[in-house]
């Protein structure tokens, strides 16, 4: 690190590592005193080649690799493949796995909510309200783990189906921990609203009107907070959506209050879809038999991710394993909101700002060619590899 | 002045030195251990406090490029023996102060102040960004709590007609406690002992998500533990001198150990109440909100004591 000199421009940089991150990302703000000039994010560290790592596998095993891309959101990923798969094979899954799908969506909703609570509360400096949130989120972390067996990679979906079924007693424990949830969520929905020292932390902070949401292609909580009226759950209902339709929820805030007030008022909304879901849930098969090679073809599945629309691209050549596989993620498309409404904050704000759009690194980092001319360069893997080992020699 | 075996003693063992290091750490733990309490954690072990700092001192001291070497080394020393100098002066333990001239209020609140004016330096003399954001933090932080709370530490003086600190502690002693009769000057001294020791809310100076650790982002090993301790010894000093201000003195080592630990209560649970106060926050709660309290009541204890009495 070089000392600065006086005259140029002063830039604090946040990442790689950096305790506000939890993910690896790079950004720098160009300070002037504490309010912030400028704004630039660089992405890429955590590139795993998972839409590469798609075309060597089977249809099958593409769901426990897709359901990776995220340690959160992990269902709604594979969700989103099965359901588009499933329209290229022509098959539909039963009713009732329909539901079971919607239900575990729905929980890992609250789940990432919740997280997402803490740590907003946490870049904002209020710990306490961080450790209340994920001590409650626990809650629904066993409900998670009651029905499928697992905290993260619940592995509900098969190609056709769910794995899983919800008998009496599991619906019960979901009730009950709901009703738990619900209480606190009214208690949090009361702090984050009055609390003045965290009102002051987020109100009018990270401002962004409905004409910029809609031009900078915000998606999820973040464009509703800003008046957006979009949900794909409503727009382009899926799984049992259309059965048991949400309520779609905006607020016209537009500031980081607003994005706490919108996704609150969603695990209302939560609850409130699980508990019809399990009182009037279809009854019926669980699976439905779908062939090993997907007909040849391509189409897009689209979901409504805790963070928003989440995006496939499915191409089948008729074989085994998928030709190419495209994934956009909701993150991807609201980073633009965070540099552009950065400039004229303080510095101080950054960490709440960053966080206000519940951002997910490892999930949106892809490797695109840009500069095609004579100056790029491209690199095999063997060539990484002799390049690795010449240089720690 | 001369060296006796006394004054060498108090200077290393009792009320300086040995006593106030243990009796720092175990405030650091009752600290630690009822924040993590209220915010619903377990918290740390006892000896976690005093773990750290034998790690600390264990581990090498790495410094950084850029710096001014023999002001990277020094500061954190300065720091802690301003600390543990400040001590001399105040009821430790209700013991009659070690030393004491009329005036040592003024001397203790400056040695007080000392360490944060060493952190601040500490920042401004690393080329990290994150110390220098933080070094301006911290002394922006000191211009806007430090007249606060040196107007709600002269009520009482004047009441008392005294500035040496003893004396203050038995004219409290002997009357009604002023936390009742002067309550606004209360609140001012004990949360700006929060903003002195940069607790949450006033943590923006080494606010983590933000700017990593503020001043001390380059730290490592023995000027980080000095460092530490040189901010225990201020938390059981200042807690010490609030107490013996506004809680009706300290006469016995019990009184000392009871006030001191109520009120290390009221400042854990103040520090899980609150989200992190922005600094343009902070400075324009004290200077809006805290000055002016603190000196309208200091005008109405000096108007009381001409006019009144």
């Amino acid at each position: 690190m070089e000392a600065q000199k006086s005259g140029e421009k002063f830039v604090v940089p946040i990442g790689p590592q950096h305790p506000a991150l939890k993910e690896p990302g790079h950004f720098e703000f160009t300070v002037d005193g504490e309010i912030v000039t400028g704004a630039s994010v660089r992405l890429g560290y955590v590139h795993r080649g998972i839409e590469k790592g798609t075309e060597d596998r089977t249809w099958t095993q593409n769901i426990y690799l897709l359901e990776r891309i995220c340690g959160i959101c992990s269902h709604v990923h594979a969700t989103a493949y099965v359901l588009g798969v499933e329209k290229l094979a022509g098959v539909s899954a039963p009713p009732r796995a329909q539901a079971i799908r919607t239900v575990t969506a729905e929980l890992e909703r609250i789940h990432s909510h919740l997280l997402w609570l803490g740590v907003a509360a946490h870049e904002g400096g209020f710990d306490t309200l961080f450790m209340y949130s994920w001590r409650d989120r626990e809650t629904v972390m066993d409900l998670l783990e009651l029905i499928s067996g697992n905290r993260v990679h619940y592995s509900a979906n098969v190609l056709g189906g769910v794995k899983f079924d919800l008998d009496v007693d599991k619906m019960d424990a979901i009730r009950r921990g709901l009703d738990f949830l619900e209480e606190r969520t009214h208690h949090y929905m009361k702090v984050v609203t009055t609390d003045e020292t965290f009102l002051a932390r987020t109100r009018g902070v990270g401002l962004m009107t409905r004409e910029q949401a809609e031009t900078l292609g915000a998606v999820g909580p973040t464009a509703r907070a800003s008046g957006v009226q979009r949900d794909i759950r409503i727009d382009a209902p899926y799984a049992a959506y259309p059965d048991f339709p949400v309520q779609l929820i905006t607020d016209s805030g537009g500031d980081l209050l607003a994005r706490f007030v919108v996704r609150l008022k969603e695990l209302f909304e939560c609850y409130r879809v699980i508990r019809a879901i399990l009182d009037q849930i279809p009854e019926g098969e669980l699976t439905t038999r779908v062939p090993r090679r997907i007909p040849a073809g391509e189409t897009i599945s689209r979901v409504e991710a805790p963070r928003g629309e989440l995006f496939y691209y499915i191409k089948s050549n008729g074989g085994e394993k998928p030709e190419r596989i495209k994934v956009r993620t909701p993150s991807l498309c609201n980073w633009g909101t965070v540099v552009s409404v950065a400039v004229g904050h303080k510095l101080a704000d950054m960490p709440m700002l960053l966080a206000g759009i519940d951002p997910c690194f490892s999930c949106n980092d892809r490797m695109v060619r840009v500069n095609r001319d004579q100056s790029s360069q491209l690199w095999s893997w063997e060539d990484l590899r002799q390049y690795g080992i010449k240089y720690y020699r | 002045m001369n060296m006796t075996l006394l004054s060498i003693l108090a200077l290393l063992v009792f009320p300086g030195g040995l006593f106030l290091l243990g009796y720092g750490l175990a405030y650091e733990y009752i600290d630690r251990k009822l924040v993590a309490r209220f915010q619903n954690r377990v918290g740390p072990r006892w000896f976690q406090p005093l773990a750290d700092v034998v790690k600390l001192l264990a581990k090498e001291e790495i410094v950084p490029h850029g710096v001014q070497w023999g002001l990277f080394i020094f500061l954190p020393v300065v720091a802690l023996a301003a600390a543990l100098t400040a001590a001399l002066y105040v009821p430790m333990a209700g013991q009659v102060p070690s030393y004491s001239f009329s005036g040592d209020l003024i001397v203790t609140i400056y040695l007080l102040s000392l360490l944060t004016i060493c952190m601040g330096l500490a920042g401004a003399n690393t080329i990290d960004r994150f110390s220098m954001v933080g070094a301006t933090r911290v002394l922006t932080q000191l211009f806007s709590y430090e007249a606060p709370f040196l107007l709600a530490l002269l009520s009482p003086a004047i009441m008392a007609r005294s500035w040496q600190i003893s004396e203050i502690n038995i004219y409290t002693h002997n009357n009604l406690w002023f936390v009742l009769t002067q309550p606004i000057g209360f609140l001012v001294a004990l949360v700006g002992l929060m903003g002195k020791l940069e607790l949450p809310p006033f943590d923006a100076p080494e606010a983590e998500t933000e700017i990593v650790s503020g001043p001390l982002t380059e730290y490592s090993g023995r000027g980080l533990a000095l460092f530490r301790l040189g901010k225990d010894v201020e938390l059981v000093i200042g807690l010490t001198l609030v107490a013996a201000f506004y809680l009706g003195g300290i006469a016995n080592p019990l009184e000392f150990v009871l006030k001191t630990l109520g009120l290390l209560v009221v400042v854990a649970g103040l520090q899980s109440l609150f989200a992190r106060l922005r600094i343009d926050q902070t400075v324009g709660l004290w200077w809006r909100l805290g000055a002016l309290l603190g000196l309208a009541q200091f005008l109405f204890v000096i108007f009381w004591r001409l006019v009144l009495k």
